[in-house]
């Protein structure tokens, strides 16, 4: 474990100098928020199940920071560690695999948090904070989706063998989720094959984990269910993956 | 150092690739203190013999024991002992890490046996520090892997083809620092191609040729046993002075071309024939003595031409058939 600490310490300060991750962390999930937020009014609406549409975003926004770092961050730095040998560098040193991706999973989270507090901020001055109904279970949906989606992340990071490829599997899942999953059109305009394939997304059930505590709107026990489905996915094939690694050489 | 205790001992390894078999029943013993060179022609095994004694690669075969202990089963006691480290062929860090960060970063790995920044200035990284690795040199990198690579303090280092892609004076300079690595009692295992460099450093060494060890001993008993006969050679306008010569005791040639002559004999004819040559008023002022060198012994051993070895020779057994 202390390996873990010590990794996600200079992985943070080398974070700090990705630029391009930076920007989509902490620059692109308030500034879509902004903009979508003030496209549909402020008063209790259908199309969002009488919930008001500023509420609806700010909050569902909240995944945004999760899905950009689990699916677009960590894959692209796992696969480039692994396609460097930078991996093997590591493993040659005794620190495993699973080391490194947990410090990477430790990064992301803090990085989520950070990145999460970023749109309420722009929030605040712009469609103010929407009141906090059931904070305790906000912070549960919070931490599951985020453990969740990095989970998922990882597996992505562990599963593609080029920098190249996990940034086009991360970009093919994160926009279709980051559209399906509460952050696009309100969920009243899609489809019904377009809603049942957001309700099987882990991020629409970690947005869903988050919001509808936040807004009193019904109980985040199915999210969390569904969040712990796609934990079980997510974990299996990390281990999976790892043993691969580990006996391809 | 023959009485040294082992630090490595491989016995039946085997490794193959699909249904490509890469090492074939490699055995050998590296002792504590010593540098044991593998050696071999590109593709000849050493890497991937190398990497799976440290456990990066999963063996299909064979015993490995790095101080009594198994790379594999015993990987966490071999890492909290801080017995082996490891240089790799192929390798490298995030390309925005400093220097500094990654001495700093696997120093607290190995639980800060050493401060990084002795270790610095030690390997005369100092001055790049502050310099992210993507933009270091091939040699900078090399001297950064060598640093990291010992900076737990191991009992036995694997350097593989450390001095590869370096200019003639960044390697000389390396090898010095291998020099102090030993000193400070490191078993060193150096994978390498370059004869010079084995022939420079190396106490004992292993030949790897198609994935089978070939030779395992002294340099210079490989030498002496196929490298060829030592060559003495010298101006002679006069071929007719050299008559009679291969009767002298060692001397299995001589000859005279467009004015040189070459005489072969044994190393220990060297002498004799020196004498001989002086007897028959010839003083030669341009006389050279060339040895066989460890690059002749390899390219022999490793010729599809088997040359019949001197008794003395370590040859394994199964490569003189």
């Amino acid at each position: 474990m202390n390996a873990v600490f010590t990794l996600a310490r200079t992985e943070t300060r080398l974070l700090s100098r990705e630029w391009a991750t930076m920007v989509f962390a902490f620059v692109f999930p308030p500034l879509t928020m902004l903009v979508i937020a003030g496209s549909f009014g402020d008063q209790p609406d259908d199309g969002f199940g009488n919930l008001i549409p500023t509420e609806f975003y700010v909050t569902g926004y909240l995944g945004v920071p999760i899905a950009a770092i689990a699916l677009i961050g960590i894959p692209v730095i796992l696969a480039s560690y692994r396609e460097r040998d930078v991996l093997r560098r590591f493993a040659a040193f005794g620190v495993p695999t699973r080391s490194v991706a947990g410090a990477q999973a430790m990064v992301g989270a803090g990085l989520v948090v950070v990145a999460a507090l970023t749109v309420l901020a722009a929030a605040i001055p712009t469609y103010g904070i929407p009141e906090l109904q059931r904070p305790f279970e906000v912070a549960v949906g919070f931490a599951a989706g985020t453990v969740t989606m990095l989970t998922v992340g990882v597996a992505i990071g562990l599963l593609v063998k080029s920098a190249r490829s996990a940034q086009a599997i991360g970009l093919m899942a994160f926009f279709p989720m980051f559209l399906l999953s509460g952050s696009g059109p309100p969920p009243d305009v899609m489809s019904d094959p377009m809603r049942r394939i957001a309700d099987l997304l882990p991020l629409t059930h970690a947005t869903s984990a988050i919001r509808d505590p936040w807004l009193g709107d019904g109980s985040i026990a199915p999210h969390l269910i569904g969040l712990g489905v796609w934990f079980v996915i997510g974990i299996t094939a990390c281990g999976a993956l790892i043993r691969r690694g580990d006996s391809a050489r | 150092m023959p009485t040294s205790p082992p630090a490595l001992t491989v016995a039946g390894l085997r490794k193959s690739y699909g249904d490509v078999n890469v090492l074939h029943d490699v055995a050998f013993t590296v002792r504590e203190g010593e540098i044991f060179g593998l050696l071999g022609s590109n593709g000849a095994g050493k890497t991937t013999a190398v990497e799976t004694i440290q456990g990066l690669r999963r063996r299909d075969a064979g015993t490995i024991s790095l101080f009594g202990l198994d790379p594999v089963t015993d990987a966490d006691e071999i890492r909290h002992r801080h017995l082996v480290g490891a240089q790799l062929q192929t390798s490298a860090l995030p390309d925005r890490l400093k220097v500094g960060e990654a001495l700093r970063l696997f120093a607290a790995l190995a639980g800060d046996l050493v401060d990084w920044r002795a270790l610095s200035d030690r390997w005369q990284l100092a001055p790049l520090e502050r310099r992210a690795f993507g933009a270091l040199s091939g040699g900078q990198r090399q001297r950064l892997f060598l640093a990291l690579a010992l900076v737990n303090q191991p009992r036995l280092v694997f350097l593989d083809e450390l001095t590869q892609g370096l200019d003639a004076a960044a390697r000389r300079q390396t090898w010095e620092l291998l020099d102090e690595v030993r000193a400070g009692g490191t078993t060193i295992v150096l994978v390498t191609h370059f004869m010079d460099e084995a022939e420079r450093l190396c106490d004992r060494i292993g030949v790897l040729h198609e994935g089978r060890l070939s030779y395992e001993g002294r340099p210079a008993d490989l030498v002496t046993a196929v490298g060829g006969p030592v060559h003495v050679r010298f101006r002679l306008d006069e071929p007719f002075r050299l008559d009679g010569l291969d009767r002298v005791r060692g001397v299995v040639g001589a000859d005279v071309l467009h004015g040189s002559a070459d005489v072969r004999c044994h190393a220990g004819a060297c002498v004799p024939v020196i004498a001989e040559l002086s007897r028959r008023g010839l003083a030669p002022d341009d006389l050279v003595l060339q040895r066989p060198t460890l690059e002749d012994a390899f390219v022999t051993l490793t010729n599809p031409i088997r040359p019949v070895p001197a008794p003395s020779g370590a040859l394994i057994e199964s490569e003189l058939s």
